[in-house]
Formats: C-alpha cells, structure tokens, sequence
C-alpha cells in the first residue's frame, strides 16, 4: 500500500515538475521571442479581431524576382489586390516559345503582399481573349476551396473575393479551373506573403523565386510548343525551372547583393508535380522559415520545398562571388533549367574563404 | 346618339390613348413585343443524328449510359450574317435595345451598330459575343430550339471515322491542339472536314451554348470532383464526377459550361440549332 | 343615365392612368419584371412575374417532394419570414418557385403551403412551364437537373430584388445568413416606401 502510495506520489510529482518545466520553457522561449515570432498569449489579438483602418487601397504587386515593400509597423488595413488571367506566348527557352497561362503575365505570377488581419477585395479579372475560364485558389485564404469557385471567370468576365488574412506565412496561389495541372503545368502559380503583426525582422534585400516543371510537346525544337498531358501523367518535365524561363537568374539577371548583407528568398514550387530540394551551392541557410510557416530552423543546407508549398530562407552573405541557386535534384538544374545565381560583390575576408597553401 | 355622350366617349378615347402613349415610354419594351418573336428563314443543313446510349463525361447517374433520342442539329454555327437577319427581324435583339437581364453589356461587342457587322468580320464566320437568352430568341425564330448538353455531347463524341471515338489515345489531345488556337472564332464555317456524322466545326471555332448547359453543378474548382459539393449543396449526392478523367478536352468544356450565366456574351462563344424529328417539316 | 355611365368610366380611366404614372418610374433594364413568362400561383391565378411589382421580393427556387436540400431551404425562407420585423410583411413577397412543373400544380403548391404553415398573404408560390422555369433559373444563375422522374440536383441560392426587380443580393448555398438576407429585405422596403 504505502509503495504504491509513493508511486503515485513520485509520478504526480514528476507530473507537477515537467509541467512547471514545460512553463518554464514556454516563458524562456516568449522572453527569448525575436521579431516575427508569434506575439505571446497576453497580447497576441486574434487576426480575425484585428481592425482595419482606413479605406481600401489598391496595393502593389510586383513580378518576380521583385517583391513588394515590407509591411514593417504599419496596422491591419484594406487593399484591393487586381490580378488578371492570361494566355500568352513568351519564351520559355532559347529560341523556343511556350503558351504561358498567367497571372498578370508573367510566371510565376504577381506577388502579393499583405499583413495577418488585412481584409483583401481581390478582382481577379479573365482576359478577353481568353480561351478559358480561369480562378485563383490562394492557400493563404480560409474558405471554400481557397476562393476557387467563388473567383470562376469566364472569359472577358470579373470576380470578386472578399477574405482577410488570418494566419502569418508564405502561400502558393495558383488556378483550380478545370484541368488544373494543365493550368498549373502552364504557369498559373504565384505567391502571396502574409506577414505577422509588426512584421518580418528587417533584411538588407528580398527576391521571389518560384520553381516549375513542364511538360513540352517538343522540347530542345525551335519554335512554339505547347503543354504535354502525357508527359505530365508520368511526371516526366523537359524543364524544371525557375521564375518560369531558362536563364531568368543567369547572366544579367541574377539577383545581388553585397557582402555584409542579409538576404531573404521568398522560394515557393508551383509544381505541378515535383517537389524541390532547394539548395544556394556555398551558402548555408542562417534561417529557413520552413515550408513558409512559423517554424524557423538555423543552420540548414537544403531545404524542401513541396509542390505547391514554399520557404522563406534567410542567409547573411561573406564573401564575394557567384553562388549558385539549384534544386539540389541535380538533373533537373543541370539539364532541365532548375539554376540560378547569385552574385554577392564586396571585399574578401581571407579568414572566411581562402583559396591555396599556407 | 347625343351629343353629349359622344364628346364624352371621345374625350374618354382621348384619355385612354394619352395613357396608352404614356405607357410604352415608361416601358420601352412592352410585353407584347418582347414576348414575340419575328420568324426568320435559315437555308443551314440538318444532320439527322439517330441517337442513342452514351455515358456522359460529367453528370452521370450511379454511372449510367444516358439514352440521347434521335435530333436533327445544324451541320455548323449559327453566322454573324444569320444573326443580322435575326435582329433585323426582331428589334428587341439588337445591340441598342436588348435587356440587361438578358445579355451583358459586351452582346453583339465588334458591332458598330445594331444591323452592321463588325468591320472585319466575316459574314460566315460564327457570331460571337451572343447570350444564352439571344441564342434561345434566335433557334425560337427558326424554328428551332438550343441542342440539350447530351445531344451536344453525343456528337462530340466522334471524330472522323467513328461515332464514339473517346478511347482512342489523340481524341482529347487533338481536341485540346484545336481549343488552343487563338482567334479561331474569325474563321469561316466549314472549312474544316465533318465529323463522323457530317457535322462541322465541333472543336475548332467556339464553345457552344447549349440548353441546358445549367444543369451542371459546378466544377469550377474541379478539384472537388463534386462530391463535397453534393453532400453540403446539392440533392442527389454523387449524381456528378467525371467519368474520364484524363479526357482534359471535356474537362475544359464543363469547366466553360460551369463558368458561365445566361447573360454572359463571351468573345469565343456562339451556338448552333438543333430540333426534335417529329416537327421536322422544313429542311 | 348614360352619359353619367361614360363619365365615370371616364373618371376611372383617367384616375387609373394617373395612378399608373406616379407609381410605375421606368422600369430598369435589368428587372426581372421584363420577363414575359406565364405563371400560376398557388391559388391557380394566372400571372406574370410583373405582377409582384412593387414589393420586395425574397426568392428562391425549390421542388415539394424534394427530401434533402429543399427543406433546409423552406426552413431558411421561415427562419427569414420570423426574423422580418412583422410591420414590414406587407411590403415583402417570399417568393417559392418551384423547378418541378411537372409534379408542382397550384393544388400541389396550396397543399404544401398550408401544410407548412406557409399561407399567409405574403406568400406566394409559383408554377409555370419546364421551359420558363428554366429561363428564370437562368435569371437567378441557379443550376438544376432533373435526375429521375421524382428527383432534382440543384444549387441554393436565395435572392432579394428590390421592387424595381432589381436583383440586390444573392446568398448562396445551405449555410445561408438568415439575418443577411431579412435586414436586407428590410432595408428595401423601409426605402422604397
């Protein structure tokens, strides 16, 4: 009787002790909390009980590799977010043009950028031309399918979706009319970036990279080519790119920075169907928001990014040079187009990196 | 009569037609004459489908064959120059005076006027930019009615050689080549060779409209593959999923179908005739 | 005697002429009420939709022998009816169209309504032709299809038009906000009167 007692006792007491600890952590952690953490419990409003101010502006979207100014301090406001669907042909590689379905006519499409409780009127307008009808099913929105049926525009027609932003992260956007993966696979993808209240830490520079694959009726031809349902039943791409053309990070298109810096990549994967393992060759990520949540790991080399996810990558750069932007699957950035770079200029520091003998 | 009373009848005539002035003002667009339509002549040729089973790509029944009844249908699309005619002989069609609860406000968008063709456009190349309650008003004036979806469907179903051609390995792609060509609606009809049937242009001009293209549910998300949407807004559940799913060509259809209202008018959309074969007297 | 007799069919016309100009503004282009359809209300009176001018409308379509949707709906449009401050009843019409022509006769109606404690004036139900059923559920954007002899699938929308006919707001699905749909009908009628 009285060792059981004691059983009981010791186990309550365990109980008592790793719940203290389990609080203890918990007040380490939120003192410890760095910017863009979750506020703690005390203070934190509910996004759905966060007030806008003001009257609805029209807010500013960029194509990649640019993104929009950082919400910084600023309060819950209204924006109207304006994206039109396309059908286009661009080149997709040297010599060789692709019919592009997009947002705002690029690929990836816009990126949009708001802060959690911001209530976003987004007109998501179809082209006239259009051959198709065309939506927009954002992962950053609560409700029916992502706003997908709500957003349904028959050519030259407009739809209208109310929403506010409830959860901080980075969210894939892309169509759902049917055959998505033919909408997707043709580029209809983007990224739309829900800071939390008070924002991102601050950062010396910001690039939006999205990954693609696709599926080609005749790839490595010159001339105009088209999307491959067969190739992409068996998930075969002729090209795994990013920001939707060969070469768009290389030669004078690479992103920049300088050495001292602090740079963010806001990297999602539209798909449609592989998943990334993105890699900077050199670089080692110093944070990786992972799969744009509100995780953050340190000191990652690769980072995965499923199809239709994404990740926030933090590094601060050292040392001058190229460095190279892949999905670490390496044939697909050596043959199929998934590489960029990025060019850091600056003073060497010897200590850091130093070629040669001693 | 007195002569009393007949000033009075006449001022009580008088005011009757004051009235009756009065009213079609208000109402540009009186009851008698919107109900009625003008009939129009149309020389097109009616290919007799005989009918029979096929399962639908979308909306099948606890995945049953439907029984499509033997229909005459316009070998082509109705043309821009049939269409004049129509609202030459139904003025509440035209441009200036059709109801907004009837088209939007792009009906008829390239015409420069109500009974002028768009300057480019061909007079045999089908007419665009039409509503379902216009293409309604016009089959009405010939006589005629809107294909049903299942008929539409049933001669989609071929190609050249075969009257259900759905399992061969180039039918949807090739479908899917043709959808993708841009500014394919300017083209004249016929140009193209007939299908298994002697019908023109199923693929390569336009969409559609159809009679009863609101009788499928939504797949505008397509996603859903209906049986969400079923259970929470629809009687019925899992009377829709697609029986085909690699069949992307009709997979684009309904996703059209489902992304429009009556009164869209759409720069690639048309329609074409069809008709019961007990009432066929005029061919 | 009988000049008195033409003065007062004298009187009347130019009295109905006068009262027909104050009430009846120009209609807009997008009202419903331009619809030329052919229906039967519950009582079998012959009408057009233009004979519900004048009220704010609160409409949806449904069909009676329907066992799943359909009740959810009748039920939304009674939760509506309760929720419509009583003095405001007679300038609003709950209207029920039915999509099952066929089975849905003016009795079949009748019957359902009393049946539901729907029988007060300012409801009405309505029945026409498959083919103009469908141009209204075409005007409302509402999808249906017969899927046997007894059965629909359907989509639920209810719709408020003002009493111009012009439609002011749609809710759809069977989640629909009760109190949305009643302050509106409200709204438009404390307006327009």
């Amino acid at each position: 009787m009285r060792n059981k007692l004691n059983i009981k006792q010791m186990k309550m007491k365990r109980l008592i002790l790793s719940v203290t600890s389990i609080g203890m952590i918990t007040i380490l952690t939120s003192c410890g909390g760095v910017a863009g953490d979750k506020p703690t419990a005390e203070n934190k409003t509910a996004a759905i009980d966060m007030k806008v101010t003001g009257e609805a502006k029209v807010a500013e979207v960029t194509s990649a590799p640019n993104v929009p100014a950082p919400v910084g301090d600023r309060g819950p406001q209204k924006w109207i977010v304006n994206l039109e669907t396309t059908e286009i042909e661009a080149e997709i590689a040297d010599g060789i043009n692709y019919t592009f379905w997009t947002f705002n006519n690029t690929v990836p499409g816009s990126f949009i950028r708001v802060r959690e409780g911001d209530e976003v009127e987004l007109r998501l307008k179809n082209a006239a031309n259009s051959v198709l009808p065309h939506n927009i099913d954002l992962h950053a929105v609560t409700g029916p399918g992502g706003g997908a049926e709500a957003t349904s525009a028959a050519p030259g027609q407009e739809a209208v979706l109310h929403f506010k932003a409830l959860n901080p992260g980075l969210y894939v956007y892309h169509c759902a009319a049917p055959p998505v993966p033919m909408h997707i696979g043709n580029g209809m993808y983007g990224l739309i970036l829900v800071e939390p209240a008070g924002g991102l830490p601050k950062v010396d520079r910001e690039y939006y990279i999205m990954q693609g694959d696709f599926y080609t009726k005749a790839a490595a031809k010159a001339g105009l080519t088209e999307f491959n349902n067969d190739k992409a039943v068996a998930e075969e791409p002729d090209y795994v790119l990013f920001n939707g053309k060969k070469g768009s990070l290389l030669g004078k298109n690479m992103i920049e920075a300088k050495v001292g810096e602090t740079v963010r990549l806001f990297v999602g994967n539209g798909g449609p169907n592989l998943t990334s393992s993105f890699h900077v060759i050199g670089e080692i990520f110093d944070n990786v928001y992972l799969e744009g949540g509100s995780t953050v790991s340190h000191n990652v080399q690769t980072t995965m990014i499923p199809a239709g996810g994404s990740a926030i990558v933090e590094f601060k750069v050292d040392y001058p040079g190229q460095y190279v932007l892949v999905d670490h699957s390496l044939s697909r950035a050596f043959n199929k187009g998934a590489i960029g770079k990025l060019k850091v200029t600056g003073e060497a520091n010897p200590l850091i990196f130093n070629k040669g003998k001693k | 009569m007195k002569p009393a009373t007949y000033i009075l009848l006449l001022l009580s005539l008088l005011a009757q037609s004051a009235c009756t002035k009065e009213k079609p003002h208000d109402e540009k667009q009186g009851e008698v004459v919107r109900a009625s339509i003008g009939p129009i002549k149309t020389t097109v040729k009616m290919v007799y489908i005989p009918g029979g089973e096929y399962m639908p790509f979308y909306g099948a029944i606890d995945s049953n064959a439907v029984k499509v009844p033997a229909f005459l249908i316009d070998e082509r699309a109705v043309t821009n120059e049939e269409f004049l005619s129509f609202v030459t002989a139904n003025p509440q069609w035209r441009k200036s005076s059709i109801l907004r609860i009837h088209a939007d406000t792009n009906y008829l968008r390239d015409w420069p006027s109500d009974l002028e063709l768009p300057k480019d456009a061909r007079p045999d190349a089908p007419v665009c930019f039409v509503s379902w309650f216009a293409a309604k008003a016009f089959a009405k004036s010939a006589g005629k009615r809107l294909p049903t979806l299942d008929e539409w469907e049933f001669i989609a179903m071929a190609d050249a050689d075969t009257f259900n051609a759905r399992s061969k390995k180039q039918y949807s792609d090739a479908i899917i080549q043709l959808y993708m060509e841009k500014g394919r609606q300017f083209k004249p009809v016929k140009q193209s060779a007939p299908n298994y049937w002697g019908v023109y242009n199923v693929f390569d001009l336009i969409w559609e409209w159809t009679d009863d293209f609101n009788s499928i549910m939504s797949i505008g998300d397509s996603r859903t593959g209906g049986e969400n949407n079923n259970k929470d807004l629809f009687c019925a559940a899992g009377a829709t999923s697609a029986s085909e799913v690699n069949n992307y060509a009709a997979f684009m259809r309904f996703g059209m179908r489902t992304a429009v209202k009556a009164h869209y008018t759409i720069a690639n959309m048309g329609f074409r005739c069809a008709k019961d074969t007990s009432n066929q007297t005029t061919q | 005697m009988k000049a008195i007799g033409f003065l007062a069919v004298l009187t009347f016309l130019l009295s109905s002429c006068s009262f027909n100009e104050a009430k009846e503004r120009k209609l807009p282009d997008n009202s419903i009420f331009h619809l030329t359809s052919n229906w039967k209300n519950q009582d079998g009176k012959s009408m057009k939709l233009n004979d519900l001018k004048g009220k704010t409308l609160v409409v949806v379509m449904i069909y009676t022998s329907c066992k799943s949707a359909c009740p959810v709906l009748v039920s939304k449009m009674k939760q509506i009816e309760k929720a419509i401050d009583k003095a405001y009843l007679p300038a609003i019409n709950l209207v029920l169209v039915t999509i099952d022509p066929e089975n849905d006769t003016p009795e079949k109606l009748k019957t359902f309504a009393q049946t539901n404690k729907m029988d007060e004036p300012h409801w009405t139900f309505l029945t026409s032709t498959e083919e103009e059923t469908q141009e209204f559920a075409n005007v409302l954007a509402m999808k249906y299809k017969k899927i046997d002899p007894i059965d629909f699938s359907h989509s639920n929308i209810i719709t408020v038009f003002n009493p111009y006919g012009e439609l002011v707001i749609q809710e759809e699905g069977l989640e629909i906000n009760v109190e949305k749909v009643a302050s509106t009908a409200v709204k438009i009628a404390k307006e327009n009167n």
